[in-house]
Parts: C-alpha cells; structure tokens; sequence
C-alpha cells in the first residue's frame, strides 16, 4: 500500500486559503481549466480513462487529513471515481459550476463536466482543488487524461518544495519574510473588503481576448519597458496600475498595493512532481507614486525584486510556508492576515506564460479555446490570470460578487485591456 | 583577468545545479529560452552574475542576441569585466 503523500508548504497554504473561502460562504479554492473541443467526445471513454487514471494515481480521490501533519489520505479499497457529469448548454451553467464545492473530505478533489455546445461541439470544465496542484501541473494532468500516448511513469512525486538548508537555518531564513511584512505594514495595503454585503456569495469571472496583433502589441510593450523576457512584469505592473485606478474611481485609494508574484520552483524542463503547489511568493509593495507611470511602476517591481533575490527571500518565503503548515488552518490563516494588518494581499496575479504543448488534443479531438479560471480570497477578491493559448495572449478577470459589482469589474477588466495595448 | 571559458564553465554549473532540470542536457550552445528560461531565471542569473564577478549587467545589454545561450552570455560578461 503506498504511502499517504505530504503536504508541501505551498500546498497547505492553498487548503488555508480554501479554509477562508468556505468560511465566507464561497465554494472553496478550486481552479478550473475550461477547453473548448471542436468535435464531441464520449463521456464513457472519459470515465474508462479517468478510472486507468486512478489507478496509476489514487492521490486523485484523496481526502485532505493529518492535523499537525497534513497530508493526502489515500482511499484505502474502492476509491471515489471523479465525476463526469454532462450539460447542456444554458446560461448561467458556467457560473453555476464554478461555484458548486468540491466535496473534498470526502475525496471529491476533481470533477469534469462536459457542456454540450452547437454543431457537436464540447466545452470541458476540469475543476480541481488548489491544495492538490497548480495551474502548469493541471495543464499537464489534462493532457495525460486527453492523450493515452503520452507517458504516466514520470507524473507522480511526493517530495516537497526543493530548499537545501540545513534544519537548524530554516527557521532563521524564513524570519526575513516576516521582517518584510513588517516594513510593508507602514503603509499597510487596505483592499474593498466586503462592499456588497447583501450579495450572494459567488466568484464571477471574464475572459479577455487578444489577436495576434494586439498580442503582438503587448509583447512589444513589454520588452520596450521591461526588456527581453519581460512580459509578466510588464502585465503585473499594468495589472497593479489598474487596480489602483479602480480603488481611486471607487474612493478608496490604498495606502499601498501588494502583489504576490509566483515564483515557479520547479527545475526548468520538467513538470515533475506533478500532485504539487511547486510555486512560492515574492511579495512586492506598490506606493501610490509608483503608479503614475508605467515605467515607474516596473521600476518597483525589479528593484523589488532583485532585492528579493540578493537577499534570499525566495528561500525565506518556502521555509515560512513549510514551517507554517503545521499549524492548524485557521490559525494559519489568521497570521497571515496579521502579518499585512488584515489583508493577504491586494491582487491575486498569475502568470502562467505559454499553455502546455502537450494540451493539443483531448480523446481525440482538437482543442480550440482554453480558459484558465481560479478563485481569490474574499479580500482582496479581485485576481488576474494571463496566459497565451496558440501564440495569443489571454487573460481572466476574477472577482467576487460580494467585493466588485459586475459592472466595476467589466471596468476593470476593459481599462486593464487597453492599458497593456496602450502605446 | 576572467576568460570567457571559465566564465562559461561557472555560467553552466549555475544554471544546471539552479534552474534547469537535471534530465535538461544544458550545454553552452543550448537555446536558453526554448529550454525554458523565463524572467526570474534571468534575475536569479543576473544574481549569480553580481554575487561572482562583482558585476550587474545593464538592462540595455540583455537582448535576444546575448540572451541566446550560455556562450553568448559569457562573451558577454567577459567583455563587460574587460571594460571596466
């Protein structure tokens, strides 16, 4: 019988933030991958293949356990097959599906739902909890359910985050990001919060569209003001402006932004361990005189985050999370919010770059469209994915009802647009 | 004075023991970017680059060109040491 896999640090942080989500009456911290398919596929061949699946890795009927110790529990005799479930078409289907809980303790930690669309053509909608592995691991995961020629020996790792320290220095490396924590809180980040109280509590999200000419004029803006390789800079930067932006139009103007930057800490060139968070944190500060410009507001993040990486924060934050997932849920998440007064951050922002090579057909048919969709936590309630599916950029807007109005959000997510095309 | 060889020799061991993946068969004429180097790979690089030789490379000085492989970059930082 196999072992029942760990947690990793960033794996525990994803479960605390689903802790939160749920405790304010939102579905939980999923994620979503949603392929557009250009032929219909057979929701039996998809359950015979999830079942093979299953087999190989019953980390995917697991349930989250282990107070002090968390972990994975392995189903032990028959495991909890992922559903499959099949729609039709209707409007609100979308929403009502990313909003629908995983039943995690009880196993349910992934889900496929087929919508069927006009002339045969399918919508896939691959769910999964946060906690079980990020977005570039889900993309691989789904070309694995999608591609019966591609190979499964090397998909699966237990192993944490990779840090070489020795014990008796991890405690002292991860007290530099508290130390961080502290200067931010001079100027402490103040998000939305709840404004619409008597809303439903519902994650709500849009999907912006480039061609490949205005993906083309994104690209050039970014290497015009962050340089070769500098697009998510570029994207985080405008993100943030943005987002400043908003607050002032809806007068509440934050003493400063905070901006999570994931951090991929997988070597390059392999997607291993694949039921893993492998990623971790810079965070980076925002003053409001840092976003009058686009050059100044890139200015920040590099400064920021050269000073990150000369003084070892990538390594601090990766010991602050491991040594952190021992402690119970929602003290986690209380410390958390005490570190930055109250706030987590001021946007959730990812970045995954080029979809997954691999994710060009699923059972046999092509793949047009791909949307990633994650949830954010109740404050700040406002999250930015971007991401190229076949050369042209994406990006998705996340909002919570309860923070952002659907027209506030529409706002944002069209300013945010134009700015990055922006000359 | 550093020759651009040793430069390369530690470039590589950096980039194999830091950043690429040990089935990731990096040799000094590999396409950087194709292999997956990204933004943060070329901070932690610019890093190592600091921390070793003492020296930052100037934003005006990472382009596609120096950018290409572990040879170019090498040439690179052995070219701005000597105009120092």
């Amino acid at each position: 019988m196999s072992a029942d896999p760990r947690f990793n640090g960033c794996d525990y942080l994803m479960l605390g933030f689903d802790h939160e989500l749920r405790r304010h009456g939102f579905a939980g911290n999923s994620c979503q991958i949603v392929l557009e398919l250009g032929s219909a596929i057979s929701p039996d061949a998809l359950r015979e293949r999830l079942r093979k699946l299953l087999e190989r890795y019953p980390v995917l009927s697991a349930r989250p356990a282990g107070l002090f110790s968390p972990k994975w529990k392995l189903p032990r005799g028959n495991s909890r097959e992922p559903q499959v479930r099949v729609h039709r078409d209707e409007p609100g289907l979308r929403q009502r599906i990313v909003n629908e809980p995983l039943d995690t303790n009880a196993g349910e930690i992934v889900r496929f739902d087929l919508i069927e669309l006009a002339e045969g053509r399918v919508q896939l909608v691959f769910t999964w909890v946060h906690a079980l592995m990020d977005a570039p691991a889900a993309e691989h995961f789904l070309a694995l359910v999608g591609r019966e020629d591609l190979p499964l020996s090397a998909a699966h790792s237990l192993t944490p985050c990779r840090v070489r320290l020795p014990l008796r220095e991890r405690g002292r490396v991860a007290w530099k990001s508290l130390h961080q924590f502290d200067r931010y809180c001079e100027a402490p980040p103040r998000s939305l919060g709840h404004r619409h109280h008597d809303a439903v509590p519902l994650l709500q999200y849009r999907v912006e569209k480039f061609s490949a000419e205005e993906t083309a004029r994104v690209r050039a803006n970014g290497v015009r003001h962050c340089g070769i390789l500098g697009d998510a800079q570029y994207h985080a930067s405008v993100a943030v402006m943005e987002l400043h932006r908003l607050y002032q139009r809806l007068g509440n103007a934050s003493p400063s932004y905070v901006l999570p930057v994931p951090v991929g800490l997988r070597p390059k060139g392999t997607i291993e361990p694949l039921f893993s968070n492998q990623v971790t944190m810079l965070m980076v500060q925002f003053l409001p005189e840092h976003l009058s410009s686009v050059a100044d507001a890139v200015a920040a993040l590099k400064t920021q985050t050269g000073h990150a990486m000369r003084g070892g924060l990538i390594e601090s934050s990766v010991m602050l999370s491991e040594m952190f997932r021992f402690l119970p849920r929602p003290i986690y998440m209380a410390i958390l919010k005490q570190g930055l007064r109250g706030e987590i951050c001021s946007l959730f922002y990812g970045d995954t770059a080029s979809v997954s090579p691999l994710l060009t057909t699923f059972l046999g048919a092509s793949i047009a469209d791909l949307t990633h969709v994650a949830a954010v936590t109740p404050s700040p309630g406002v999250g930015v994915i971007f991401y190229h599916f076949h050369g042209v950029l994406r990006l998705t807007v996340l909002h919570l009802s309860t923070v952002l109005s659907e027209a506030e959000a529409a706002g944002f997510a069209a300013n945010l647009r134009s700015r990055l095309l922006e000359p | 004075m550093v020759q651009p060889p040793e430069i390369e020799a530690e470039l590589l061991a950096f980039l194999r023991r830091e950043v690429f993946a040990p089935q990731v068969a990096l040799t000094s004429e590999t396409d950087l970017i194709a292999a997956g180097f990204d933004s943060l790979s070329l901070v932690r690089m610019l890093v190592f680059v600091e921390t070793t030789y003492g020296l930052w490379i100037p934003e005006s000085e990472i382009t596609g060109t120096t950018l290409r492989n572990v040879r170019s970059l090498a040439a690179l930082v052995s070219r701005l040491l000597h105009e120092r």
